[in-house]
């Protein structure tokens, strides 16, 4: 019966946690990688950033809704969507058919090549990168991994694939030594440039890839409402200041 | 070296306000722990067959699962499915809680089963009732004993708590990342977190350490 009273307590704890959930008024959730410079990170005060980020901060002001960014663990960005925790991933999402298949993409925003890193003082060539015995870092969940296994490693090449929480983690093994390579994006790509000793080899054979915005099937309205924000995104001169400020 | 400095120094707001958002999980973690892991240990040493064989199963499920798994069958199953909108945060103190209690219900069992049986016996023969000899007879004595384990189960769960950024939640470790991420400086940002999770183990396990002395039965046997 003392154990009736610490029930009670336990009960009166989850309760607590329960109602500490609001329902505010209507403000979409958009799911960043934030580990994805230079579309989505956070910057020095904490605060969401990127490409992505200022793009749908001004496609919301444009379309009179509210936003926020929400951080999000990139492995579980589209259960999360599902589960609608979040309502849009704004985050430099390629557009694929196995992704359409579960959610609907905006129009397409940005064109993006996959290419492959390597230390600043690497001789090799692609080819020579993707040969017997060499690793190859890239970062798990994105396309560009699932490329390589489907159309590389079970066609034959010899090289392994090392998977990474983000793609910065595998620029970071590169410059360690201890992978060949990273395949990743062409713009995080020109961003590890800047920032380490390491350069640009080229693409890999994988054909060039679109980014688009993803939202839940059933929420067409707001597809709409995105889509007609991109198109008048593109149209005005702040898209050429984005691409200026963040160079992706 | 000077331009890690200049990183880590701007970065060390954004990573204390994560250390905040580390220390209210595994708080909140610990204390739901506590109060279930109890109930636990009590319902285990006492409790009728069946209550015994169904906290044997809460122990088995709990340890049993790996923490990312019970993380995503919670936030993304369970409250999902009962249409209760719990927010990540919400959901990884529960499941964090959920899963120490297991593990604390052990430390508070082995603790009970460690004082000498006449107690109870006694404790009756005085006219008390089961319930009140185990609040103020039992438990006083069990959960001293039960501080040096405690304290071992605080610093697992407080690393645990690193794996709750799968759900989104921005704690200390998963913001060292985000910088990381935007500098390149990877290294000095996961030395000061691990130094972060060193202070924070240092304090918790000095301050039960003082709780254990402060609390200790003037003349009883150590």
């Amino acid at each position: 019966m003392g154990k009736r009273i610490l029930w009670v307590l336990v009960l009166l704890l989850s309760l607590t946690l329960v109602t500490g959930v609001q329902a505010a008024d209507k403000v979409y959730v958009n799911g960043i990688d934030a580990n994805f410079p230079p579309f989505a990170y956070v910057d020095k005060n904490g605060n969401p950033d990127g490409f992505d980020v200022k793009a749908l901060d001004w496609i919301a002001n444009e379309m009179g809704f509210k936003v926020t960014h929400k951080p999000m663990d990139w492995d579980g960005i589209i259960p999360s969507l599902m589960a609608k925790k979040i309502d849009i991933i704004a985050s430099g999402m390629s557009i694929t058919e196995k992704r359409a298949e579960q959610v609907n993409f905006s129009i397409p925003y940005w064109k993006i090549a996959q290419v492959l890193v390597a230390k600043k003082d690497c001789g090799l060539t692609v080819d020579q990168i993707l040969a017997k015995g060499n690793k190859i870092g890239v970062q798990r969940g994105t396309s560009e991994a699932k490329w390589m296994k489907d159309n590389l490693i079970s066609k034959g090449k010899d090289f392994s694939l090392v998977e990474y929480d983000s793609a910065p983690l595998s620029v970071e093994d590169v410059v360690n030594g201890r992978i060949a390579a990273a395949a990743m994006d062409d713009a995080p790509a020109k961003d590890a440039a800047r920032k380490k000793p390491v350069k640009i080899v080229g693409g890999f054979g994988m054909a060039s890839e679109d980014f688009g915005y993803a939202i839940r099937k059933e929420d067409t309205e707001l597809l709409s409402t995105i889509d007609e924000g991109l198109k008048r995104l593109m149209a005005s001169p702040y898209w050429e200041e984005l691409i200026k400020k963040y160079e992706p | 070296m000077i331009e890690s400095l200049t990183v880590l120094y701007g970065a060390l707001p954004y990573l204390l306000r994560g250390t905040l958002v580390t220390i209210v999980l595994v708080a909140g973690a610990m204390c739901l722990g506590l109060v279930v892991g109890i109930n636990l240990a009590v319902g285990q040493v006492y409790g009728k067959r069946w209550l015994r064989n169904l906290i044997g199963i809460y122990i088995w499920f709990f340890r049993g699962v790996p923490l990312l798994v019970l993380l995503f069958l919670f936030y993304f199953g369970l409250f999902s499915l009962l249409g209760i909108n719990l927010s990540a945060f919400t959901v990884a103190i529960i499941v964090l809680g959920l899963i120490t209690a297991a593990y604390q219900s052990q430390i508070f069992r082995g603790a009970i089963l460690s004082l000498p049986e006449g107690q109870l016996k006694a404790a009756r023969a005085l006219g008390m009732s089961d319930r009140k000899a185990i609040v103020l007879i039992i438990l006083p004595q069990a959960l001293r004993l039960s501080i040096p384990g405690w304290s071992n189960e605080y610093s697992i769960v407080l690393k645990d708590s690193a794996v709750a950024y799968a759900l989104g939640v921005t704690e200390m470790m998963a913001r060292a990342h985000f910088v990381a991420s935007r500098t390149y400086e990877h290294l000095p940002l996961y030395f000061s977190a691990g130094l972060i999770f060193l202070i924070l183990t240092y304090l918790g396990t000095k301050g039960l350490r003082v709780l254990e002395e402060k609390l200790r039965i003037p003349g009883y046997s150590r």
